[in-house]
């Protein structure tokens, strides 16, 4: 590989670190193989990088680590686990209404719950749109779907995190 | 518009993605019907809460640090690595080839009499460093890791500036023995360049003006600056390495 690649590569693609191994956490719920994929996946797309041109580096980036993740998935797919329940630490409740602070924890401890226990293709929509703010169509191409396939599923996982948090219909606002 | 139209389309709405005209019509009718009005709320705070709850992590600098090393390694790459081999020892890999072609440098050089001097020794232990695993005791691209890393392990805190901006990412520290003494080493580098600085109290007075000099092939820059002796080892070219002591010294 060229020199200036790689230094292009630095400049362009290793800024965005924290996007991938953000994603990872999310897609495998474990930080010490989020690690590893992203680092294996940094070295992919460096290997790939050459074909790479124009567009965002962090949607480029962001493609590689989700296939990754699945890859990994696949290889450990024997010691695959049910997704531990209590794998968000609880956060101390609060009964008295006053304390604010503490009911927006648990609330957001419920969230995060409710967003971990998602099928992979309702979590990564999810991730890509809600953290990275990715357009429809940038998520098309990380999760090589079409924008409507994008679309449904994810009205369809906010619907489910909807009901998780016991915000129905039903609910007046 | 229909209401089963409307939500159908209140997802795309709420993330901005409809076009001008979609987003008209779902406006016109979120103007006249309350039940959709309040869907439309319930959404744009449920995404709100999703939000809130997401955690946007970051990537530890030990990972980043591994992640650079390898980049910078790729270039004298081993093919086919992949899932199961060790990460670091792809990064390894690359410097080992470099530490093998000084250490055939070395033997030559080792046939000459010379008794063991400081130049000798810093450049040797420039040299072990590159051997994989010896390079960092602690690896952190950012100063604030690597400087407190060192109090109590050397009696000397060595600046350990910033430069990242100038091109010299730091990759990490560590505390190495040089002409009978410990001495704490920072490192920095360059594209698949190592740059190891050390520094120890100056004994006697020396030129403020750094001086030159090539030993078995890798580039040697020493200096003083305020009491300290301070001593760049690299396989850099000369004027780039000048221009990392230039930034150092400047950024101390």
């Amino acid at each position: 590989m060229a020199q200036q690649d790689v230094e292009r590569f630095e400049r362009t693609v290793l800024p965005y670190l924290d996007d991938a191994y953000t994603l990872a956490r999310y897609l495998l719920r474990d930080e010490h193989d989020a690690q590893d994929v992203v680092q294996d996946a940094a070295l992919r797309a460096l290997r790939h990088f050459e074909g790479f041109r124009e567009g965002d580096a962090r949607a480029w980036l962001l493609s590689i680590v989700r296939n990754c993740c699945y890859t990994w998935h696949r290889r450990h797919r024997s010691n695959q686990r049910e997704l531990p329940i209590d794998h968000i630490q609880p956060i101390a409740s609060s009964t008295d209404p006053a304390d604010k602070a503490a009911i927006e924890a648990s609330e957001r401890a419920a969230i995060q719950r409710a967003i971990a226990a998602l099928p992979d293709e309702f979590r990564e929509v999810i991730v890509l749109r809600e953290i990275e703010e990715l357009s429809y169509k940038e998520i098309s191409d990380v999760v090589g779907a079409p924008i409507g396939t994008v679309m449904s599923r994810l009205a369809r996982a906010r619907k489910r995190l909807a009901l998780a948090l016991g915000r129905g219909e039903q609910e007046a606002v | 518009m229909h209401c089963t139209d409307c939500l159908e389309k209140l997802d795309a709405y709420v993330d901005g993605e409809l076009s001008p005209e979609e987003a008209r019509d779902v406006d016109q009718h979120l103007a006249a019907c309350a039940e959709c009005a309040r869907a439309h709320a319930e959404l744009v705070a449920l995404s709100r809460s999703i939000k809130e709850g997401l955690v946007r992590h970051h990537a530890p600098d030990v990972l980043k640090a591994r992640i650079r090393s390898a980049v910078l390694a790729e270039p004298a790459r081993i093919p086919n690595a992949g899932f199961g081999v060790s990460r670091i020892r792809i990064a390894a890999a690359g410097i080992l080839v470099a530490a093998l072609s000084s250490a055939a440098t070395l033997a030559v050089v080792h046939e000459r009499n010379a008794g063991p001097s400081i130049e000798s020794d810093v450049v040797a232990s420039h040299i072990r460093s590159l051997i994989p695993g010896h390079l960092t005791d602690v690896v952190s691209t950012n100063q604030h890791n690597v400087k407190p890393w060192f109090n109590g392990r050397v009696d000397l805190s060595p600046a350990v500036p910033g430069l990242d901006s100038a091109g010299f990412p730091l990759v990490g520290g560590r505390v190495d023995y040089v002409g009978g003494r410990v001495v704490p080493v920072t490192v920095y580098s360059r594209r698949q360049h190592m740059i190891n600085v050390y520094a120890w109290p100056a004994e006697r007075e020396r030129a403020i003006t750094p001086e030159h000099f090539t030993e078995r092939g890798y580039h040697v820059v020493r200096w003083t600056s305020g009491g300290i002796e301070l001593w760049a080892v690299s396989d850099l070219n000369a004027p780039e390495l000048d221009q990392f002591v230039e930034r150092f010294n400047a950024s101390r």
